[in-house]
């Protein structure tokens, strides 16, 4: 029989932005104009400390995007791992979620590029209702609303997304499991993920758990989106991540001033912060408040996840086991389901001048949110999914990613604001996966054949 | 979470709500108490709550050593005498694998 479809999937905001203080780099200008005169030790100090503030700015640069490539790289490869080895992830069953009706198992090529299309605008039309509906209850201050969706939301991911994983991975290695096992194993995966990103947790720990909730939604997003579909909602979502970050009238930017104004924090957040984010993930935040800690504040968003629920298509007579009734439940008992993409980023205005911060600068770094993460897995899982090069097409989605990650990180240190976060990978990602997938491949076939090494 | 940041009540109440918390069946949340309070309980210069963390991290540790003792036992017997069970051991099973056993 087929596996049941998973319900809901939460996300996470994404978006890139920076903690450092501002230090404007001032350039080594000082100097030339001196012109004809000897420089006098003052100027050469002056310099020297300008170096040095360069120097931090840059050293907090690179050593911040080491430590986000390490996890980036990690969902990846978990999300390549699962693909190539277990099966199912992969395996077409014929259910598709309710956001992409249309199938893509049609008779023309036309036909298949129409549905494409029709299934990338309904996912990207709820998306974006998502985020308004997201910004309304925000502004509505209904917090408790968007706590308990973003609560619910994880839970459902935790513990039904990950026991379905697990069932996958045991059905994979032929292994016999029983149910009291599973059950702990589950139990104990899920409390402690609970604890560890809503609470607090050791801070391994919780960035571990937001690397393999995102490789497990990127893995329903893989098995679930036909393939024209996820490739066209690819490209569709970067440019509205662009946007939604970056437009005036964004809604993504409108939150984030709105939670400046208010000079609060948004929600507790599903960001993944390359260093230690315990000014977010505090439930007390009448701690004493330095500078730093105030603005740091309203700096940790992310906006709710959202909770798509993948219920398959009505009329698809293979509805893996959920009838309509139970369907409608859900529906009722999560809320309208929500969009992915709202998840990502915030946009948010560093102050000018920032006093430093006395805490050490391991306190501050750059935060990336799920969401990004979830697409650029999603990304590369798909190309190791359908690439009919190997390894080659992979690797070469992967480095696209990389790359443009640390464009967006060298940009952010350039403005330092909140910048979105995909446009660039994506962009990257998928003109190198069509440009290997159509050149590179019948090029190196066509070397191989000849027996010609370059 | 950092727990340098953090003021040593604080952190005592913390171990002390993951040492309860672990009584739900969660022997993971009890290894996490012993990695992560390990230093502070044991290896830090001696302050007022060290005492009593020590006590949670060390109990922590003893149930966790009971859940994998327990575990241990339940996962040998049930993988070496699920074939012979029978019905009794498809009902058991989450995942039954393929070929003879």
């Amino acid at each position: 029989g087929s596996s049941s479809s998973p319900r809901a999937h939460p996300e996470t905001t994404g978006g890139v932005w920076d903690e450092t203080p501002v230090q404007r780099s001032r350039g080594n200008d000082s100097s030339p104009e001196q012109n004809g005169q000897a420089p006098t030790a003052h100027p050469q100090v002056v310099e020297n400390e300008e170096d040095e503030d360069e120097e931090m700015t840059l050293k907090y640069g690179a050593k911040h995007v080491i430590m986000l490539f390490v996890p980036v790289t990690l969902c990846m490869v978990v999300v390549v791992a699962t693909i190539k080895s277990v099966g199912f992830y992969t395996k077409n069953d014929g259910q598709r979620l309710i956001y992409t009706p249309f199938p893509e198992e049609t008779d023309t090529v036309a036909q298949r590029a129409v549905n494409s299309i029709l299934n990338a605008t309904i996912m990207i039309t709820v998306i974006i209702v998502m985020t308004l509906v997201l910004v309304l209850l925000y502004k509505y201050r209904c917090y408790k609303v968007i706590q308990g969706w973003l609560f619910l939301s994880s839970l459902l991911l935790l513990f039904f997304f990950s026991y379905i994983y697990l069932k996958e991975v045991f059905k994979t290695y032929n292994v016999a499991m029983d149910y009291f096992t599973l059950a702990i194993i589950v139990w104990n995966f899920g409390v402690v993920g609970m604890m560890c990103i809503h609470w607090k947790g050791p801070l391994r720990l919780q960035q571990a758990y937001l690397i393999m909730i995102s490789a497990l939604m990127a893995l329903v997003f893989i098995k679930y989106l036909p393939e024209w579909t996820a490739w066209l909602i690819l490209a569709v979502i970067s440019v509205y991540d662009l946007l939604a970050v970056l437009c005036p009238k964004g809604p993504l930017r409108i939150l984030v001033e709105t939670a400046q104004e208010r000079n609060e924090p948004i929600f507790p957040a599903l960001i993944y912060s390359s260093t230690m984010v315990w000014l977010v993930n505090m439930a007390d935040i009448e701690r004493p408040n330095r500078n730093s800690a105030e603005v740091g504040l309203p700096q940790q968003n992310t906006h709710g996840e959202a909770v798509a629920s993948p219920a398959p298509a009505s009329p698809s007579p293979d509805d893996g086991g959920f009838t309509s009734t139970w369907i409608n439940q859900q529906q009722h008992q999560l809320g309208p389901l929500q969009s992915t993409e709202e998840t990502r980023r915030e946009i948010q205005q560093m102050p000018s001048a920032r006093p430093p911060v006395e805490d050490d600068d391991e306190e501050r770094g750059v935060k990336l949110g799920l969401g990004d993460f979830i697409f650029y897995s999603m990304l590369v899982g798909k190309a190791s999914a359908t690439a009919s090069e190997d390894w080659n097409t992979t690797l070469a989605c992967f480095v696209a990613i990389l790359i443009g990650l640390c464009l967006t990180l060298l940009l952010l240190a350039i403005f330092k604001k909140a910048l979105p976060a995909l446009p660039i990978s994506i962009f990257f990602g998928l003109v190198f996966y069509f440009a290997t997938d159509n050149l590179v491949r019948p090029f190196m076939d066509k070397l191989a054949l000849h027996q010609f090494y370059v | 979470m950092n727990l340098e940041r953090l003021p040593n009540e604080e952190k005592l109440g913390l171990c002390r709500k993951y040492y309860l918390c672990g009584f739900a069946c969660l022997p993971f949340l009890w290894l996490v108490n012993v990695v992560w309070f390990f230093r502070e309980a044991f290896r830090k210069p001696a302050y007022t709550e060290q005492t009593q963390m020590k006590t949670y991290v060390k109990r922590s540790a003893l149930g966790l050593l009971f859940w994998f003792t327990v575990l241990t036992t339940w996962i040998t017997i049930f993988q070496h005498f699920r074939a012979q069970w029978g019905a009794v051991g498809d009902y058991l099973s989450f995942t039954i694998p393929l070929g003879t056993p």
